[in-house]
């Protein structure tokens, strides 16, 4: 069995009085098991295309619902590139320069399209799906 | 400013070569380098079966730059909670994993909700914002 593992650090000297410092590790399996996940799309690099409105990064329809895992993350380093990342056309958030973030996506659904909406031209995003399958 | 910093490492051995993919991120107000974010909620809730919460109890100011960090402690592989934002699945959180994700509450229907399924989830949360409006009893 493959294992794949996601780990997290968070950490600020100065956000509170005293340090924080704490970090997570997940070992990503499939749903209601524990078996490794077993199937992945990229790591990949995408530029988008100079006026490009919006982009369909993982379409719904072409994965079963399942513990599928996304990460992404925006390379630009200009402050007020961001990309909008939206699930089936809810607005999750923005992902601005240097941002990264990592999420189940369930897939539930057809229409769960999971869609990037860049701020400028050429802006360049790296993806990867880990797949449940 | 204060500095917080968000680190992840993926690493695999699912390819025929291993695999380890890091990033780093200073988690910024929105649109600048300059400022970083400055305020933060953290909780750790049981949560039952069942019930749906919205998660964060006041209402980070819409199309900021908020980062949620979301963990389910739960042990059994079983256990999760169904994470919704403003009734839009986004997915599924098993025992022992975690999630990361810029959070814009972009209006008041934005919220961010869990539903435990399995049994009674063990969830931990952190929510990095730059400015909240509590919410009217």
């Amino acid at each position: 069995m493959a294992t794949t593992t996601a780990t997290i650090t968070l950490s600020s000297a100065d956000l509170l009085t005293n340090v924080l410092d704490f970090s997570s590790t997940a070992t990503l399996t499939g749903a209601n098991n524990s078996t490794g996940l077993t199937h992945a799309v990229g790591l990949s690099r995408k530029k988008l295309a100079s006026g490009h409105a919006q982009y369909t990064l993982f379409d719904g329809d072409q994965y079963a619902n399942g513990s599928h895992k996304v990460y992404l993350k925006n390379t630009s380093t200009t402050a007020s590139e961001h990309f909008t990342i939206e699930i089936n056309s809810e607005q999750m958030g923005k992902l601005y320069a240097g941002d990264w973030a990592f999420f189940p996506w369930e897939a539930n659904a057809d229409t769960n399209d999971i869609k990037i909406d860049p701020s400028a031209d050429d802006m360049v995003l790296e993806y990867m799906l880990f797949i449940d399958e | 400013m204060a500095t917080t910093t968000a680190a992840v490492t993926l690493t695999s051995d699912l390819l025929s070569d291993n695999m380890s993919v890091s990033a780093t991120t200073t988690c910024m107000k929105a649109g600048t380098t300059a400022d970083g974010l400055d305020q933060m909620e953290y909780g750790y809730v049981d949560v039952a079966t069942g019930d749906e919460f919205d998660l964060i109890a006041t209402t980070p100011t819409a199309s900021k730059a908020s980062k949620l960090y979301l963990k389910n402690h739960s042990t059994d592989e079983t256990y999760y909670i169904a994470v919704t934002q403003n009734a839009q699945a986004i997915g599924r959180l098993y025992g022992g994993d975690w999630m990361f994700i810029p959070a814009d509450f972009h209006d008041a229907a934005g919220d961010i909700a869990i539903t435990a399924n399995g049994g009674t989830n063990k969830i931990c949360y952190a929510l990095f914002h730059e400015g909240t409006a509590l919410l009217q009893t």
